[in-house]
């Protein structure tokens, strides 16, 4: 594959162009619009990524903590470089980001479960889930809902959760001063709505921009290769595709599984670089499953839209989301995901 | 009126959307206008079902009129529930008898009663020389369950059949036919195809032979009305790995590759109808695909031969 000057394919973003509360205010219209723009733009890409390898947490971090981030589904956004963040400050934050709600809540714009209920926000460091000593520690911010009934005893319930993380960032580390904190990644599960209150504290407090992290079929097929060449010892879930025809009147939608033992066979069939993914066998695995559907159906997959591809390590969607299903390897898959995270900052 | 049936008076009209309440209980035709102005519309649901109720018991309203009730609202809800089809066969010595509705519709009830000591059956003629019939199944020793009844639509002049409700396939043999499952047809009509010309003759159309052939060889496939609605159609493939381009890829394999392949859509045969001409699919379609309506199911098992 050609090298090519990266600076050349992607224009910088003028300050004034870019919509300040599109996060919020951005019409689902601007929105679609934004991400299929983003999509035909040409997207150098390293030729090759390595194969992520079981465990790359620290050896003092027990997995068992990270349980909870599993097999959820997370909606992404990339985020641009925090101004004066300290992780000395929980305490304070929490704080402020509860007033906050709680301002926002008297306006109208309410966090959703029922208002009689009290709310508590906690920000807590997630430690280990860094690539390399000098991604900055991940960090974590739950809002719990504790029931006022004096028969439920004190139950807190989490109503919503981000996460805020920095996989082997270090082509955006070298690019900022001391006074930002770069943690690109932001997942979040729970209500739009309170994502964007969320997102709307931390835009004002630090500084900082939201955007929506959309997958494009390219990186989908990526992922698909990379997953499926991960070891496992066994699969817990089929490999399934699934693409969506936008041609015709009616939608139509084909979703294609298959046994992951058999996804395995025909990868280590096209794998020939060992520890490493090539371009070029990402294009032939994708292209064997084309052609096996076209001997049966007679149907070109290449020429629908891929929105959807899931494995036993992990499953992702074109709009953004992602689950996670695989302990060992969700270092390296939050590692690709950080990858598409500072590119779309950059 | 006792109170299983007044409950039951409650749950049914509780169903009920409120944007469709007057014009359930118009259609339904039990309570009079003048009572209907009784009641005050504005106020809670719970509140509006329970003056409702109060006026069918003045009524005296009995299960028959409870059961009219559950038919009317199950034909304005006709699209949330599943219907099976069957096509009655006719035996080679029968002849064409005269149908009757009202003999019909007796000896079907006295079928049913026949064999079941508790069943309740109650009838409602329909558009087109259809009846709405409404079964609540019971046992030897219980009443029959009024909450999961089945229903079978019946169009006299039609050798068809819809029944909906899983209860109801044991009791299939009671209703004295034999079932086949329905297959649809589409007659084909000749007819001469013109693709739209465009006027401005400085606009070429590329592949115009191929694509009059993909239109011609689509129609053939497809006729011409509109397709049988279906949603989707699923394939569990077990085949070898085979590619001329890809070659050696899993060469040494034996096993085949296992594939669950499915296709859903709103309107699945018209969308696969437009691959061809959207240059998706190539033609001639895969027979995967054009032998779901001849064949009658969307279910299918590949293997190689």
């Amino acid at each position: 594959m050609d090298s090519y000057d990266a600076s050349k394919l992607t224009p910088r973003q003028d300050a004034s162009s870019r919509f300040k509360d599109f996060f919020i205010g951005a019409t689902p219209l601007q929105k679609r619009l934004e991400s299929v723009r983003k999509q035909t733009s040409f997207i150098p890409t390293p030729p090759r990524r390595k194969i992520p390898q079981g465990s790359q947490l620290q050896e003092d971090v027990d997995p068992q903590k990270f349980a909870f981030l599993l097999h959820k589904q997370w909606t992404l956004y990339s985020l641009t470089p925090l101004y004066k963040f300290s992780y000395t400050n929980f305490k304070e934050y929490s704080k402020l980001l509860n007033a906050f709600i709680a301002a926002e809540k008297q306006k109208g714009l309410a966090v959703e479960v029922g208002d009689d209920f009290n709310i508590k926000v906690i920000f807590s460091t997630l430690m280990g889930v860094k690539g390399t000593q000098r991604d900055p520690e991940a960090f974590l911010v739950q809002i719990l809902s504790k029931s006022q009934l004096p028969s439920e005893h004190k139950e807190e319930k989490v109503l919503w959760t981000g996460w805020f993380c920095c996989i082997f960032g270090d082509s955006l580390l070298e690019t900022v001063s001391e006074d930002f904190t770069c943690l690109p990644l932001f997942l979040a599960n729970g209500t739009e709505t309170n994502t964007a209150i969320i997102g709307t504290w931390f835009q004002k407090t630090f500084d900082c921009y939201f955007r929506p992290l959309a997958i494009n079929a390219f990186n989908l097929s990526w992922m698909a290769a990379m997953w499926t060449a991960c070891k496992m010892d066994h699969y817990m879930a089929t490999t399934e595709f699934l693409w969506s025809v936008p041609c015709s009147p009616h939608s139509l939608d084909i979703s294609y599984a298959i046994h992951p033992e058999d996804a395995k066979a025909l990868w280590d069939s096209v794998h020939k670089t060992p520890g490493e993914v090539t371009q070029e066998e990402v294009d032939l695995f994708m292209d064997c499953l084309y052609s096996h559907f076209h001997r049966h159906f007679k149907i070109h997959l290449s020429a629908t839209r891929l929105v959807r591809v899931s494995t036993s390590v992990a499953s992702a969607h074109t709009d953004g989301k992602i689950k996670i299903l695989c302990p060992k390897y969700l270092i390296g898959v939050l590692a690709y995901l950080t990858e598409l995270a500072v590119f779309q900052i950059e | 009126m006792d109170e299983t049936l007044a409950e039951f008076f409650r749950r049914t009209i509780l169903k009920i959307p409120m944007t469709e309440m007057m014009t359930v209980l118009k259609t339904w035709n039990f309570l009079s206008e003048n009572q209907l102005q009784t009641v005050n519309f504005r106020q809670r649901k719970e509140s509006i079902v329970q003056d409702l109720v109060l006026l069918c018991e003045e009524n005296r309203a009995s299960l028959n009129d409870a059961a009219h009730l559950d038919i009317i609202y199950t034909q304005f809800h006709r699209h949330q529930k599943i219907w099976d089809v069957f096509q009655m066969s006719k035996g080679p010595g029968d002849d064409i008898d005269l149908f009757d509705m009202e003999q019909f519709k007796s000896s079907f009830k006295k079928i049913l009663q026949r064999a079941l000591k508790n069943v309740t059956v109650s009838f409602k003629d329909a558009e087109e020389n259809s009846v709405w019939i409404r079964i609540a199944w019971g046992t030897q020793y219980k009443k029959p369950n009024q909450y999961k009844p089945a229903y079978v639509v019946y169009y006299s002049q039609t050798p068809y059949a819809f029944t909906s409700s899983s209860q109801l396939k044991s009791n299939l043999p009671l209703l004295g036919q034999s079932f086949e499952t329905h297959n649809s047809t589409t007659s084909l009509q000749e007819r001469s195809l013109g693709l739209d010309i465009n006027m401005n003759s400085r606009i070429i159309h590329e592949n115009k032979v191929e694509k009059e052939r993909v239109q011609r060889v689509t129609q053939e496939i497809f006729g011409d009305y509109p397709q049988p609605r279906l949603e989707f159609a699923q394939y569990k493939l077990e085949t070898k790995f085979k590619s001329d381009l890809n070659g050696g890829i899993l060469a040494e394999r034996e096993e085949p590759l296992r594939c669950l392949v499915k296709f859903s859509s709103p309107h699945l045969l018209e969308a696969l109808k437009s691959l061809a001409p959207a240059g998706i699919a190539d033609v001639p379609l895969s027979p995967l695909l054009t032998c779901i309506p001849n064949k009658g199911k969307n279910y299918f098992k590949i293997r190689d031969k």
